[in-house]
């Protein structure tokens, strides 16, 4: 959990990324501010487009060559990575300070590599691990991340590995550099639910154990639920509403976190029909006036098509950017639904 | 709900190997289940476990190695006449998993979605064809001006209303959805499991609904089957099996599911399969119905202990 009085690890402020693709330029991340606590998970949730994953590819760097930090900074041990430009000062922060685990495990290893020689890659590249050492630490990482016999599983290459095992790997190879914070996009997606729930707490074991701060990208708002210390809400390059797991699953704030959780298949009984969100989410080329979801809030108000909202505190750690929470708003409740994510699994 | 217990669908046997000789590979072994006229059956595994195969199998696209498939009385497995081969092909549908990579790029949707009729329709004029390109367009909420459009110009959801609405025209009274939803984003799953709920309603359809994701069968499913490896391990009435799952795996595929409920799923335990707990020797294992309409794979000892427990949690 998050002690708020804390001083961040990595502080978002006031960030615009745009990104030029043939000639028009696409507002891809609007004005999000973010503190990252140390020792928190903490997970972002948006459906694809939303920008979940362009706001921490800038964290490390790695987004594509048209795209550009337009205001706004990202504060990390002093340094504001949101002016690093060259592949020299990015070095310095990738692997080592901050690493990621991709989503399809199937590709993003070497075929002709076995193994072993990828993590020691990371180790000679970073730390100047060589020969023995570098073969020590790698068995004591695919140790870490569950492989059984590393001695000689890291002499094997990655088809002799299964979806599951080839995703530990990687994690192996996020955590050869002993980074601070871990950004994990989507690492799940494509694998088995039963290996989904391994990785899941591998991941969870191995932020407590090895005391990372870790970012969690994902759609799946069940997984959300198993590893978040706090989950922020993204919406059309927004962060709509952010707070502790129990505040966002059990009060909601935010109409479009509420229409979220009402659509969840979890939710529904059979022979009803189940809650959708009507309409498509915002064009990014065009500005945005006001709330971004409001088009498709059936309870839109006035002021949400004319001034975006600030964020409002709901407790010291929960907020959202919604009017509803302004204290001239109507009295709209969310979805009766949503009550009954409480029992869940009972 | 099924109308009357007569199967729709028999699956009798069903073996599936590929590969020959010494790279023979048996990806279904004996499989068995029924399909009631207007039902929505589950068939529910991970990847490996054959579940895509089987519903390729029942629509002819691999042939099987032993056993038959029987659609409305009919068997449809082997060699069969081409009359009923035309027919099984307008009556029986897919609709598929990745709505980015089912649809042809190069082709309009006008003709992805007519393409299935040049087969068994053919002779109808090209105003009856695009009247009913019209019609299916619609009734999965798209406009009939799409039709003269590419599939990239269409989002994800889109798209996969188009894959519904390829299936649609040809009338069918069975379908085979293989992971509908699975590539679709939380909000856009919302509305492609509503269409097809509404469709079924409408048109009376039968649905074998093949995914990995329990959570979403618990809400689209009347009966859930389990796969491991090939094999049925269990197979209920869908309440019934989220209340009283018996075979160590259903078991273990149930507690991986990941709630989307901050208490529960951290107070839930993670339950693996081992399936060196059966003691499969001396007494092998059976397809067995348990409770009326509530089968499981066990043997004589296991069966025992699963009747123990149903009575036990039968009692308050």
């Amino acid at each position: 959990m998050t002690d708020n009085h804390e001083q961040p690890v990595l502080q978002v402020e006031h960030l615009d990324i745009k990104f030029n693709l043939r000639g028009k330029v696409l507002h891809a991340i609007r004005d999000v501010s973010l503190e990252l606590y140390e020792g928190e998970t903490l997970a972002i949730v948006g459906e694809s487009g939303s920008g979940k994953s362009v706001l921490t590819k800038a964290f490390m760097g790695l987004n594509d060559s048209n795209g550009w930090v337009d205001h706004g900074s990202i504060l990390y041990q002093g340094h504001d990575l949101a002016r690093y430009t060259t592949e020299k000062e990015w070095l310095t922060i990738r692997g080592r300070e901050i690493a990621m685990v991709l989503q399809d495990p199937m590709t993003s290893l070497n075929p002709l590599k076995t193994i072993g020689a990828q993590i020691e890659e990371a180790l000679r590249l970073h730390q100047g691990l060589r020969g023995a050492a570098a073969r020590q630490r790698t068995v004591e990482l695919l140790n870490d991340v569950g492989i059984t016999e590393p001695d000689r599983r890291r002499r094997q290459y990655p088809h002799e590995f299964s979806g599951g095992m080839r995703q530990r790997v990687i994690i192996a190879i996020a955590l050869a550099c002993r980074p601070r914070i871990l950004i994990c996009d989507e690492p799940t997606t494509a694998l088995d639910v039963t290996i989904q729930a391994q990785i899941i707490r591998l991941i969870y074991d191995l932020v407590h154990r090895l005391h990372l701060t870790a970012i969690y990208i994902t759609h799946d708002l069940g997984v959300v639920a198993n590893v978040a210390d706090r989950v922020a809400v993204m919406y059309a390059g927004d962060i709509v509403e952010i707070g502790t797991s129990r505040e966002v699953f059990y009060s909601p704030a935010h109409p479009y976190t509420w229409a979220l959780l009402s659509s969840l298949p979890q939710l529904g009984k059979k022979g009803e029909e189940l809650y959708t969100i009507r309409g498509t989410p915002p064009n990014l080329y065009h500005h945005i006036t006001g709330d971004a979801f409001a088009p498709r809030n059936p309870n839109a108000l006035k002021a949400d098509f004319i001034e975006r909202p600030p964020f409002f505190d709901i407790t010291p750690t929960h907020k959202a950017r919604t009017w509803l929470l302004d204290e001239r708003a109507p009295d709209i409740r969310p979805p009766q639904v949503l009550s009954r994510i409480q029992s869940l699994g009972q | 709900m099924p109308e009357k217990l007569e199967p729709f669908v028999s699956v009798r046997d069903m073996h599936v190997t590929f590969g020959e000789r010494r790279h023979r590979f048996e990806a279904v072994r004996g499989v068995s289940f029924d399909i009631f006229r207007g039902e929505t059956f589950g068939l529910v595994g991970e990847s490996g476990s054959g579940k895509t195969t089987i519903g390729r199998a029942i629509l002819r696209i691999y042939p099987l190695s032993a056993g038959e498939v029987i659609f409305d009385g009919e068997r449809i497995s082997g060699k069969i006449s081409s009359a009923l081969d035309r027919r099984v092909t307008q009556r029986i549908q897919m609709i598929f998993q990745d709505p980015m990579a089912s649809l042809n790029e190069r082709a309009k949707v006008d003709y992805i979605v007519s393409e299935g009729l040049y087969n068994v329709a053919r002779g109808i004029s090209r105003e009856e064809r695009e009247r009913r390109v019209a019609d299916a367009l619609s009734e999965v909420g798209l406009l009939p001006e799409f039709a003269s459009r590419f599939p990239h110009e269409f989002s994800g959801g889109q798209r996969q209303r188009i894959g519904i609405a390829r299936a649609l025209i040809m009338e069918p009274e069975f379908i085979v959805a293989d992971e509908p939803i699975s590539a679709l984003d939380v909000s856009i799953r919302a509305q492609v499991l509503n269409l097809m709920a509404a469709l079924q309603k409408k048109r009376r359809l039968t649905y074998l609904f093949i995914s990995h994701d329990l959570s979403v069968m618990r809400f689209i499913c009347d009966r859930i089957a389990v796969i491991h490896l090939g094999r049925l391990v269990e197979l209920s009435e869908t309440e019934e099996l989220f209340r009283h799952p018996l075979h160590p795996y259903t078991r273990a595929l149930l507690s991986a599911i990941p709630q989307p409920s901050p208490d529960y799923a951290r107070s839930g335990e993670l339950i693996a399969y081992d399936p060196s707990v059966h003691d499969y020797r001396t007494d092998p294992p059976a397809w067995t119905e348990l409770t009326p309409g509530h089968f499981v794979l066990g043997n004589q000892k296991e069966c025992d202990a699963y009747r123990k427990e149903i009575e036990g949690s039968a009692k308050p």
